[in-house]
């Protein structure tokens, strides 16, 4: 042992043969006052630590703030993308909607509190460490084996290694040692070194290649890894198939179907021209009509009639015949005499469960753009104003004197919404023919309501309304009178900060002229 | 080894059996259970709410109630001991016994369960709406829909059914009782073996009748709502309420002298831990019932939460987040509690209690808006703890009349059990 007597003692251990023992003595050495001992032994032994003195782990804290940490990121998180920073509607739910933040909170509070757990574990146990004196001794293998050891830390207050070797001997240890710094070479392997260096190397190549790739300019067309991906191989409108004789990829229905509800409708109806009319004075046109929707085997009888009917509606003008194209640019075209018999009166009863339904299909699918009370300030478009969308053009207010119902008949609405006109697209798939009736209905009520009068309201309504403006009036004249008297009050506070700082600016300057005299 | 071994008592040692003090409440509790019983129909049937079969449709509910909440209970023991035998558990010896004895009382409640039997063949719907021949019309369902449903909604087939799900239920709880008790007559390693081979696909049977016994039972309640993880729903109630019942009852017979030695700190930690778990598998299970239908927000589906967001309702549904869950998660989640027994005992009854609500917000809101008014609550009261009574009672007079141990003395890894120890 002599030739170690200049290297760094860590501490001694003793062997023990049984795991009684080994506790009997871990609890003696505990009471003598040793904090800084270990035990190893070759399994478990319950009540080790207690024998040890080892103090309850603090492990549980740090996961359970972790956690805690991983729930608050998580809330804050989602709170700040959902309600603040991008509030957007996701299947119709609350910008702030609990039940959808759970599941990502859920997991990000597993996720730290594992972190915490796993690395707080690695932390408090001083890991990872590649190599412990102890382990230079070939006797002490023999801890995973059959043997049992305790180890008494040199670094303890009360180590004395000529004291400590004769207490662990008296406690039954039949071999002790002391242990030295390890004597091995502390440099690693070349080979090691080799291994990560080329490990690190070819890793970045992947890297490189994506950063050149990002830089130039290729002839060759892109690579796709997942091509049914990039290219779905399903089908949309308009394209073509080899799979059919006509070359078309979407199927029409079968000759004569009629859609559910949409049976014993006339044409009238379907296209909102008054088809009469139309007959009597322009029967070419009219036949046109009738024809290009007889015809029409294998599309479906309405969507043909009203695609017609925009055709022979819009064709002598384009978009500009339409008179209440608010977009001056459009309307600087010159205007066409639009000569479609148009349907005057909506063939649906006016009733108010027809105006409820209106209503209701009205504000799912029009107010968006047109807003609820038509004005042409939908969502949509404020979020377009927000987010400074260039392209944008403000949808139409509905409340102009071109598009009430005298100049702008019930039929030609309703072709309107099934056709759509200049940037809105229409809407005869999505709403069927009696519920645009129906929007038609309520559009015009919507109208009526921002120009009635009093006299328009049913008697036994009338005072509700006046108490209503009246009280109105009365909280914005209080609110003009609030205003006026905060706006006298900062001015006079102005005034008076104004003439304090004259005084001061005077008074620094006698000041100054005091100094310099 | 000296500090791991324990001595083990004679198999016949008196603190094995069930207390004299606590099987003399055998009678006196089953007697009042009885009463309190009778009486909560008599008020439910004069003071329940609504018209006509109104009072009927509220005490059946309320019985339903009552007997879901003890059913459920012993329901979870038999998975309680299934699961040990499964995976060949050491620990949990010790309290094994005092979960057999609990899930015994599932073939005594197979003819507690005879009233909703009948309940069910009314053609008024007096317990479950779809056996009232004018449900569809009444509703808007449509014929053709409705014509499918009562192909497998019908009294005959749901007696059937019923009677199917009792007999294996009974079958395993009998089964495993009657093994588990000659093993300590005789000591036979090769029961537990047996016990052990046949506990899988016993799993197998008990998973399977637990969720249509859910579905039947309680789900159909609601006739045009559906969730598939319905039967987890319940299930995880269930076995929570078990392993409350077991921490509960073995409290109770250790404090009346019964298993002292045997059952330590260290079985009350692992106890506690499963009721830690199983409260928050609970949670799991139950919101993720409840976000998809959320998220997917289709009448059909939401209309069974609609119901349970109005009026009292909110006020219970919102409770169960905090109460059922929140409240006993962090209750239960030091480890300084679950290894204090008589803490572990407090939150045992604590959320035995809120399983009762979580029952209770399950059956009664589809019999209509209200709580029932004093009348209601007062007759669900008594009818729960009637039933709660007459299932203790019942439990206790078995025990007590056949001697039954409360401890498995010669199981093979009884002295496993006893030296367990958490790290």
């Amino acid at each position: 042992m002599t030739d170690k007597q200049d290297k760094k003692l860590h501490g001694t251990y003793a062997e023990f043969d049984a795991v009684d023992t080994l506790l009997a003595a871990c609890a003696r050495v505990r009471d003598a006052g040793y904090t800084k001992t270990d035990a190893f032994t070759p399994f478990p032994v319950h009540g080790i630590d207690k024998a040890l003195g080892i103090k309850p782990t603090r492990l549980p804290w740090i996961a359970l703030i972790c956690g805690a940490t991983g729930t608050c990121i998580a809330v804050a998180m989602q709170v700040w993308m959902n309600t603040i920073n991008y509030p957007y509607i996701i299947s119709g739910k609350p910008f702030f909607s609990m039940p959808a933040f759970i599941p990502v909170s859920f997991e990000l509070t597993i996720l730290l509190a594992s972190f915490g757990a796993f690395f707080g574990m690695l932390v408090l146990n001083g890991l990872p460490k590649f190599s412990n004196p102890i382990f230079t001794d070939p006797r002490f293998d023999r801890a995973t084996d059959d043997k049992f050891f305790l180890y008494i830390d040199a670094a303890d207050d009360r180590y004395d290694r000529a004291g400590v070797t004769k207490f662990l001997e008296e406690l039954g240890g039949g071999y002790t040692q002391d242990v030295y710094d390890d004597d091995s070479s502390t440099s690693s392997p070349k080979a090691i070194w080799v291994v990560l260096g080329s490990v690190i190397f070819l890793s970045m190549i992947p890297l490189l290649l994506v950063a050149r790739m990002r830089v130039t300019t290729s002839s060759q067309p892109r690579f796709h890894v997942f091509f049914d991906m990039d290219f779905s191989p399903a089908k949309d409108a308009q394209m073509t198939s080899s799979l059919f004789a006509d070359g078309r990829a979407m199927r029409t229905d079968v000759p004569g179907t009629v859609a559910i509800g949409q049976f014993d409708e006339d044409l009238d109806f379907y296209t909102g021209i008054d088809f009469d009319a139309l007959t009597r004075r322009e029967p070419v046109r009219a036949a046109h009509l009738v024809r290009a929707i007889a015809d029409e085997e294998s599309d479906d009888a309405e969507t043909a009639a009203t695609d017609e009917s925009i055709e022979t509606a819009d064709e002598p003008t384009d978009a500009a015949a339409e008179p209440e194209a608010a977009e001056p640019e459009v309307t600087g075209a010159p205007e066409v005499e639009d000569d479609t018999p148009w349907l005057e009166k909506n063939p649906l009863p006016i009733t108010m469960a027809v105006l409820e339904r209106g209503r209701m299909q009205f504000d799912i699918y029009c107010a968006t753009c047109h807003g609820n009370n038509g004005r042409g300030a939908g969502l949509v478009h404020r979020r377009a104003q927000r987010i400074l969308a260039g392209a944008w053009v403000q949808p139409s207010s509905l409340h102009q004197d071109t598009l009430y119902a005298d100049v702008y008949p019930d039929g030609k609405m309703f072709s309107t919404i099934s056709n759509g006109i200049r940037k809105m697209a229409g809407y005869s798939s999505q709403i069927n023919a009696r519920d645009r009736w129906a929007v038609v209905a309520y559009v015009r009520a919507l109208q009526a309501s921002q120009n009635a009068t009093l006299d328009d309201l049913p008697v036994d309504k009338r005072d509700e309304i006046r108490k209503l403006q009246a009280e109105v009036k009365q909280r914005l004249e209080e609110q003009a009178e609030a205003e006026r008297l905060k706006a006298e009050q900062a001015a006079a506070e102005k005034a008076e900060a104004e003439a304090e700082a004259e005084a001061e600016a005077a008074n620094g300057e006698a000041q100054a002229a005091e100094s310099s005299d | 080894m000296s500090e791991h071994t324990h001595k083990t008592k004679p198999a016949d040692d008196p603190s094995f059996r069930l207390p004299a003090s606590l099987g003399n409440l055998a009678i006196p509790l089953a007697i009042g259970g009885a009463v309190l019983l009778v009486v909560g129909v008599l008020i439910g049937l004069m003071a329940g709410p609504g018209e006509g079969i109104g009072p009927q449709r509220f005490t059946m509910s309320a019985y339903l109630v009552a007997f879901t909440y003890c059913f459920s209970i012993s329901l979870g023991c038999l998975f309680f001991v299934l699961i040990q035998h499964l995976c060949r558990a050491g620990w949990s010896v010790v309290v094994r016994r005092v979960a057999e004895i609990l899930m015994l009382a599932i073939p005594a409640l197979a003819i507690l369960f005879l009233p909703i039997l009948f309940a069910s063949w009314s053609s008024q719907g007096v317990l479950y709406a779809w056996g009232y021949e004018g449900y569809a019309e009444s509703h808007g369902v449509p014929g053709e829909i409705w014509t499918e449903k009562v192909r497998y909604l019908s009294s005959d087939w749901f007696t059937v059914r019923s009677i199917v799900y009792l007999v294996l239920l009974s079958g395993l709880a009998v089964y495993y009782f009657k093994l588990s008790r000659r093993q300590d007559e005789t000591g036979e390693v090769t029961l537990t073996e047996r016990m052990q081979a046949r506990s899988g696909p016993a799993v197998m049977v008990f998973s399977l009748v637990t969720t249509f016994a859910a579905f039947d039972w309680l789900m159909s309640l609601a006739p045009m709502w559906f969730s598939t993880m319905f039967g987890v729903y319940i299930f995880a109630g269930s076995i929570l309420a078990a392993h409350c019942a077991i921490a509960m009852v073995t409290y109770l017979l250790q404090a009346k002298g019964a298993i002292r030695e045997e059952v330590t700190v260290e079985h009350y930690h692992d106890l506690g831990k499963f009721m830690f778990g199983f409260v928050t598998f609970w949670t799991y299970i139950s919101f993720s019932q409840f976000l998809l239908i959320w998220y997917g927000n289709i009448p059909e589906e939401t209309h069974w939460f609609y119901t349970r967001l109005q009026g009292p309702w909110e006020s219970i549904s919102y409770g169960l987040i905090f109460f059922h869950w929140l409240f006993p998660f962090l209750g239960l989640l030091s480890r300084h509690v679950r290894r204090r027994p008589t803490l572990v005992f407090a939150w045992a009854i604590y959320l035995l209690l809120m399983h009762f609500i979580d029952i209770y917000w399950i059956v009664m809101p589809e019999v209509g808006p209200s709580l029932g008014g004093a009348g209601g609550v007062l007759a669900t009261l008594l009818l729960t703890s009637g039933m709660i009574g007459l299932y203790a009672g019942g439990i206790l007079w078995y025990t007590r009349v056949n001697q039954v141990r409360v401890l498995a003395v010669r199981d093979p890894r009884l002295p496993e059990s006893l030296a367990f120890e958490n790290i």
